[in-house]
């Protein structure tokens, strides 16, 4: 979907701010929604690429001012409402009754909600195909113009751009079915390069090129 | 989930009197001249922008010392990542190498993907909409805030994390650190050389490498 | 000679190794960087002996585990500044009354002090 996630090459979001005695203290933030998001994944209610499309899917103003670990905790809601699991709005109402007393509350049961647990980690996307890689190293290749209104993996900023393949990739599960429930449907990543300036006109840096892992049904022959 | 409200309320209390004791420590030292808040920042500064993850580092310095490992790296990250007795992530690796004339960087525009299982936690500003928005479209002024200049003899690569592969940069070897053991090259790898944004230390040196500020 | 990646002082393995993932120091509050900061810095200064304040670490944490189930949330920096404030009071660099006065004045503060 063309969202607010997909932030290649906008303007506006002024300079780049280095936290200068940061050290990794969001451990323990990470902690709590890694093992929540393990625990959704685990009883078969998401994958990442769903997982990712809640996310895309925020209002656009809560994306940009949640931060990271707003954004995923978003995105457990949606998934875990969408699963039938959380009331809509539920989770506002335990936190405000948390936060008035201690203790209470009566455990999420996930029994009766879940499904088959994926025997693979999340990141685990190199499946086997029989079909041979379509483009090869070398070839110039242009990402086709899409806009697709779900979830995808083909940024804005490159869409009808020309690019050269460096490196063709397993194939992978495609997030643009897998996210919509609509099966792994594997297809080959390849490596494409794109020179600065055929990507950003006369603004683009000499000198430069973005390299994207972009799927075969993105591109066609140039 | 079910008792995680209230137990993360309680949690936040407890940390945020542990929090109030920590300051009420450190200014009173401070006070009676014990320590000085400029050497704390120096050895927090330290272990940020210095001390790096470590299993990034050593994996770099094998493949600065061994061409042959350097081979298998580039060919297959993960491979030879679990030559040296670490582990697996769960997402695909590809390492690429900064050359005289080349510098790689990473990004991911679409999400913050960040080869997390070998370098740990990401960074705030590799997460955040002005370094995903700017670095794809003027990756020369961006490294330059960083503090990494460079002309347009170097050819600069965005990487854009888009897939599931996640990428990490082999920077060049020091110069003048010829002489030096795989543990001491290795404490020269930083988290913004192996991110793209910086090169490695030069030896001896005790500036973080080329960061800004 | 280049610096040691983590200084040879701190365990890396073992009850006394604060934790660590991929091979670096991870923290779960910005206290708890300070307070390591504070540490290594009074040690820097010639403060202590850094075997002086692994002993009381370890002491630290054995006591707690012998009064704690392993149910309980622990806090591997708590037992860290338990450790510190004891070495300090003993030291007559940081006497408890002081610190305990202290932390009541800076609990006075209105709430949304930036810590």
């Amino acid at each position: 979907m063309n969202g607010i996630h997909d932030m290649g090459g906008m303007h506006g979001f002024g300079p780049v701010r280095v936290e200068e005695n940061e050290l990794l203290f969001d451990a323990a933030w990470e902690g709590h929604v890694r093992g929540m998001f393990a625990l959704i994944l685990g009883a078969g209610l998401t994958n990442i690429d769903a997982f990712r499309h809640a996310i895309e899917r925020m209002d656009p103003t809560s994306y940009l001012t949640v931060g990271y670990y707003g954004r995923w905790l978003v995105a457990l809601e949606t998934l875990l409402v969408e699963a039938g699991v959380l009331r809509p709005g539920e989770l506002d109402d335990r936190l405000r009754a948390s936060s008035a007393k201690r203790g209470g509350g009566s455990p999420v049961v996930l029994e009766s909600v879940r499904k088959p647990a994926p025997d693979r980690g999340p990141f685990d996307v190199f499946r086997p195909v029989e079909a041979r890689p379509r483009f090869a190293v070398g070839q110039r290749v242009a990402a086709r113009n899409l806009h697709p209104p779900g979830h995808t993996r083909l940024p804005r900023y490159v869409r009808g751009k020309q690019g050269v393949i460096t490196r063709v990739h397993p194939a992978c599960v495609f997030p643009d079915t897998h996210a919509h429930g609509r099966g792994e449907q594997p297809q080959y990543v390849y490596s494409v390069r794109f020179v600065a300036q055929d990507l950003w006109g006369v603004d683009g840096e000499p000198a430069a090129s973005v390299n994207l892992d972009l799927f075969e049904s993105y591109l066609e022959s140039a | 989930m079910p008792d995680h409200d209230h137990a993360h309320d309680h949690d936040h209390a407890v940390s945020e009197g542990n929090a109030l004791r920590a300051e009420a420590l450190e200014s009173l030292l401070v006070e009676k001249g014990v320590v000085t808040t400029a050497a704390i920042d120096a050895v927090i500064r330290r272990y940020e922008q210095d001390l790096g993850p470590m299993n990034g580092a050593k994996v770099v310095a094998r493949a600065w010392v061994d061409p042959a490992y350097r081979e298998r790296l580039l060919r297959d990250a993960w491979s030879a990542i679990a030559e040296l007795g670490l582990a697996r992530g769960g997402a695909p690796l590809v390492v690429v190498e900064n050359a005289p004339g080349i510098q790689n960087v990473v990004v991911c525009t679409l999400c913050s993907c960040y080869p997390a299982a070998l370098l740990g936690i990401s960074p705030s500003w590799y997460k955040d909409p002005a370094y995903r928005s700017r670095v794809v479209r003027e990756p020369r002024k961006v490294l330059a805030e960083f503090g990494l200049e460079l002309g347009e003899d170097v050819e600069i690569r965005v990487w854009d994390s888009s897939a599931e592969l996640r990428y990490m940069v082999l920077p060049e070897r020091s110069p003048g650190s010829e002489a030096m053991t795989e543990d001491e090259l290795a404490s020269l790898v930083t988290r913004d050389s192996l991110i793209g944004v910086a090169r490695a230390k030069a030896p001896g040196s005790d500036a973080p490498g080329a960061r800004r500020g | 000679m280049a610096e040691p990646r983590i200084p040879p002082v701190l365990d890396l393995e073992g009850p006394a190794a604060p934790p660590q993932r991929n091979g670096e120091l991870v923290f779960d509050a910005v206290w708890e960087g300070r307070l390591f900061g504070l540490t290594m810095a009074l040690h820097e200064a010639g403060r202590f002996e850094w075997e002086e304040f692994r002993a009381r670490l370890i002491a630290e944490i054995a006591h707690w585990e012998r009064q704690h189930d392993s149910t309980e949330r622990w806090s591997f920096y708590e037992r860290w500044e338990a450790a510190l404030e004891g070495l300090l009071a003993d030291k007559g660099l940081c006497p408890r009354e002081e610190l305990d006065g202290r932390e009541g004045v800076l609990a006075a503060r209105a709430p949304g002090h930036d810590h």
